[in-house]
């Protein structure tokens, strides 16, 4: 291959990278306008100064924080708890045949066709029943979006951690059982520690989701206590239609913690991701 | 472990309890709750009832399908149609985009790595703000588009409505088309990688063009890749939800019978007719119908995913 062909193709890859991520460029100049500029269709004009006044705004006068946190939290410990729900049940799948596995194996395919949302009414009225019958406050609590966030994406999770599992050798497990470990004492301080990239990919994938989760978000909460970033956002559009600036200020910073997972995450979760996809 | 003798052992079981309550609660629960609703006639005065509210056998799916007066019948037909070119569209572009920028990723040059993370950036973009973002660009006064468009290249002489008619269609395809492809790319990147390079070695020997050399070697190996990425592409395609209702106002607003899609029609016109019957009727008949495609093309393409073809 002569070396100008060469040269072209990696210019053409880089000019890919560019257009890709110009609307995110886009967005983030777009977060330090005044929105008198953006209505006026001025923000490409190169005298106006930065306004990173647009971000405490966003932090002070809109009470973004608010969404902030509880996202946090409640993707937090979703992913958290997802992740330990997934391992266990994976590691059954991986390592044992028993009476059951390949139901539970179907299911589990069943579930990525129907997402939950399909049958939103029917969560909705457990919740309601939930609360009302027995008196589990489920509906606008963080827990009630907790638990939901964990059983929608734990079925996933199983899958891409069953992967990780299954190209663990056994004899490591069984030598620990020789010298007396319990099996699930196995489990834990032998099999764990070694599928540390797994988990860290599971987690990655599973905050990731999350995050992005608004349908159930918008249906099961309703005070600005619970209500997670998508809600917020929705709700500011409804309010302040123009005002770009802040709305993509709220894009910017809604995109920072999963761009921090993803970063932290990244090498086991690249490389699990392709595996996973091409097995 | 040794075998142990047809004696019963809890352990696995024990392993998998935790994972298989959730599952019964979210999601194998309400599907059977979820068929019992579509038989009912649930509206706002029979909602309190729930379960309880008068039967109707399959008036729901009847009304659905064939009432021509019924608000939801009348809102499914373009969801459906438009939910189907969408998901056409959306899963080939993906995948063939990603394909060719994994095909140009796929080779020396300086700052792969940095190039391939950047790369990915779309897609760590949250869906809702994918929706709004695109939504500020498609803007006919302000947006970036038409800034470009008509402004910078003229390509157009007057300025389009991006977010209204016929138009509305390609501003929710390109946006999720965007956030869509760099996953595919990575996937496919890793899939190029592991292909040995002696037959193309071969090939390039005998005189084959790179072309034939993509069509006859690259593309058959493949194969196994592109159908189940093809597979999970439709299914998230199909459900699409976020980037609509960011897009278009509160999402409880219409986005039009162009951009209409089957989950926001759904969930809008549940709530906004309180017709709970026929909505999960309509789930239902979504359930049957994606269970029967997912079935059937994993039996159609069952060798070629094993690689036994």
């Amino acid at each position: 291959m002569t070396k100008t062909r060469s040269h072209l193709l990696a210019a053409l890859a880089w000019a890919v990278v560019a257009l890709s991520l110009l609307p995110i460029g886009w967005m983030l100049l777009s977060s330090l306008r005044h929105a008198s500029d953006i209505a006026a269709g001025e923000q490409l004009s190169s005298s106006l100064a930065l306004r990173w006044e647009n971000y405490r705004d966003l932090w002070v006068n809109v009470d973004f924080f608010n969404y902030f946190r509880n996202s946090l939290v409640v993707c937090g410990l979703a992913t958290v708890i997802s992740t330990a729900c997934a391992l266990c049940a994976a590691y059954a799948l991986a390592r044992f045949r028993f009476r059951g596995s390949h139901a539970a194996s179907l299911a589990i395919t069943v579930t990525q066709v129907i997402p939950g949302m399909l049958f939103f009414l029917p969560l909705y009225m457990l919740y309601r029943n939930l609360g009302e019958s027995w008196g589990v406050q489920m509906l606008d609590t963080y827990r009630g979006l907790i638990f939901l966030y964990v059983a929608l994406f734990t079925p996933a999770s199983i899958w891409i951690m069953r992967g990780f599992f299954v190209a663990i050798p056994r004899e490591l497990e069984d030598a620990a059982v020789m010298d007396g470990c319990s099996r699930f004492g196995a489990f834990v301080r032998i099999v764990l520690p070694i599928s540390a990239p797994g988990i860290i990919a599971t987690a990655t994938f599973v905050f990731l989701l999350a995050w992005d989760e608004l349908f159930f978000a918008w249906v099961l909460t309703s005070s600005p206590d619970v209500q997670t970033i998508p809600v917020g956002i929705r709700l500011f559009i409804n309010q302040f239609q123009h005002r770009y600036d802040l709305m993509m200020a709220a894009g910017a910073v809604s995109t920072l913690p999963v761009l921090l997972a993803f970063f932290a995450g990244q090498r086991y979760f690249i490389k699990g991701l392709a595996a996973g996809a091409v097995k | 472990m040794a075998m142990r003798k047809k004696r019963f052992d809890a352990f696995p079981y024990l392993l998998l309890l935790p994972a298989a309550l959730l599952m019964l609660a979210v999601n194998l629960t309400p599907i059977v709750q979820g068929f019992t609703m579509s038989l009912l006639k649930l509206n706002q005065f029979t909602l309190g009832q729930y379960l309880d509210a008068p039967f109707v056998g399959l008036d729901n799916y009847r009304r659905v399908l064939f009432d021509a007066d019924n608000p939801l019948r009348h809102g499914l037909g373009l969801a459906l149609r438009n939910t189907a070119l969408f998901t056409l569209t959306v899963s080939v572009l993906a995948i063939g985009i990603g394909l060719a920028v994994a095909l140009l990723m796929n080779r020396d040059f300086a700052g792969k790595g940095i190039a391939r993370t950047l790369l990915l950036l779309p897609w760590i973009v949250p869906s809702y703000v994918v929706g709004t973002l695109w939504g500020f660009m498609w803007q006919r006064d302000v947006g970036i588009v038409n800034v470009v468009l008509v402004d910078w290249l003229h390509l157009l002489s007057e300025r389009p409505f991006w977010l209204l008619g016929s138009n509305s269609f390609w501003a929710i395809v390109i946006p999720t088309v965007w956030r869509a492809w760099p996953v595919m790319m990575l996937i496919f990147l890793a899939a190029l990688q592991s292909i040995p390079e002696e037959p193309y070695e071969a090939a390039t020997i005998d005189g084959v063009s790179r072309w034939k050399q993509f069509l006859h070697i690259t593309l058959p190996l493949l194969k196994p890749v592109i159908v189940i990425q093809l597979m999970f592409q439709i299914i998230d395609n199909v459900y699409s939800y976020n980037i609509v209702s960011m897009m278009f106002g509160q999402g409880a607003g219409y986005p039009g019978e162009w951009a209409d899609l089957l989950m926001p029609m759904l969930t809008r016109q549940s709530f906004n007719y309180w017709l709970f019957g026929q909505g999960a009727a309509v789930s239902f008949i979504t359930m049957t119908l994606m269970l029967v495609f997912v079935g059937a093309w994993l039996k159609a393409f069952r060798r070629s995913m094993t690689g036994d073809d």
